[in-house]
């Protein structure tokens, strides 16, 4: 039944390719001898399979873009509220990137889902250029990892800096309860002059430049108030009760680090979102494109059968007439 | 405040940081909330996420910190 099917295909295609005259015995023969399977014609139903799973996929990819966008609302309005609990800090203590310490423990933020455009490999990327420019002999710069993704990039490189990995972050929605206790965490596991924190700061759907936000350990943050510079304004604060300097610098450096986590890992959330809406946005339109040119070869294709069988049907009557 | 200020070598000693302290601290506070305020807040602060230490470019155990049981 199926090679009578296939003849019957090759039959309608033997005058495109042969050109040798036929008859009914030649192309039966043809059909069987001269070409493999499926080669003589170019097979509508390939084209139609993947006509619908172009379909498919680019109702999933619009899916996907629904979801994102819905998702990035939420987020957006959370991400843009935590950015009021760090810039006091920064006010305060300003953001030092430039700051020159012997133990950096850089932490990458990235997602632990892909299909979101490049913000992973940018953050990896900025992290490794950070990494080049904070190491050298006598210092040291280790990783700190949030996010699937970015464990993935930088194990292949630097998988003998990475000190600590954390995933499944966005389990539940992100919460500052969450996050401060993994700064926490963080803090308990790594020893540090300097954290600095690395994440796609959202700007909008399309702009979310990588970022780095430094938080100094307080000894660092003592000593460079004593030595002037941009710290040295934190001695005309009066400190209230017992305390000495030294105890509120840290509480306070602990408390920006978490507040300063919060912000980055909201932001670069958010940038994931924007980014995965982009990029399903661009990859459906693609399949669109994709879908508009495999019609018209379908319909070509199909057009060119119809218009050889019916020159056939037609020059075999006049034969016969005549 | 006096009483605050005074409690911060405690909770040093305990091996807590300010983090730590000050989290207790906001779950004392969300506690302290009405009906039905107090169990919005509470379910929306919960903890999840999988921590692994690294020794020698290999990844050790990951412990999970989580206050939701798995399902």
């Amino acid at each position: 039944m199926a090679m009578a099917a296939l003849r019957r295909e090759g039959r309608r295609f033997v005058p495109l390719i042969s050109p040798q005259p036929i008859s009914a015995v030649q192309s039966s023969l043809i059909s069987q001898e001269q070409a493999p399977l499926g080669v003589r014609s170019i097979s509508t139903q390939i084209v139609r399979n993947r006509m619908k799973s172009v379909k498919n996929i680019q109702k999933i990819t619009k899916a996907m873009k629904m979801v994102a966008a819905s998702k990035l609302r939420a987020i957006q309005i959370k991400a843009e509220n935590s950015r009021g609990i760090w810039q006091p800090f920064t006010a305060l203590l300003g953001d030092n990137p430039s700051v020159d310490v012997k133990k950096n423990v850089i932490i990458t933020v990235s997602s632990d889902k892909g299909l979101c455009g490049g913000i992973n490999s940018t953050s990896v990327k900025m992290s490794k250029a950070l990494h080049k420019l904070t190491s050298g002999p006598e210092k040291q710069s280790t990783y700190v990892i949030l996010g699937e993704k970015a464990k993935a990039q930088l194990i292949r490189d630097s998988k003998n800096n990475i000190e600590l990995c954390i995933t499944e972050l966005q389990r539940n929605p992100l919460n500052y309860t969450q996050v401060s206790v993994l700064a926490d965490d963080i803090l308990k596991n790594v020893e540090y002059d300097a954290l600095r924190i690395v994440f796609n700061k959202f700007h909008s759907v399309v702009s979310f430049p990588p970022t780095v936000a430094t938080v100094l350990s307080p000894e660092t943050v003592e000593r460079e108030s004593e030595s002037g510079g941009n710290l040295g304004e934190l001695d005309s604060y009066e400190i209230e009760g017992g305390e000495t300097k030294g105890e509120i610098l840290q509480n306070l450096a602990e408390f920006q680090f978490s507040c300063v986590m919060f912000n980055a890992v909201l932001e670069n959330a958010c940038s994931e979102q924007g980014a995965r809406m982009s990029a399903m946005d661009s990859s459906s339109r693609n399949a669109g494109e994709m879908l508009d040119r495999l019609t018209l070869t379908y319909n070509r294709t199909r057009q060119a059968s119809i218009t050889t069988e019916l020159i056939e049907i037609i020059s075999g009557a006049s034969a016969l007439k005549g | 405040m006096a009483s605050s200020t005074a409690a911060v070598p405690f909770w040093r000693a305990a091996g807590m940081t300010y983090i730590t302290y000050s989290n207790i601290c906001a779950n004392l506070v969300r506690n302290c909330l009405k009906e039905p305020h107090k169990t919005e807040a509470l379910t929306r602060e919960k903890v999840h996420f999988s921590l692994s230490k690294w020794a020698d470019g290999k990844p050790q155990k990951p412990t999970l910190r989580s206050d939701t049981p798995e399902d």
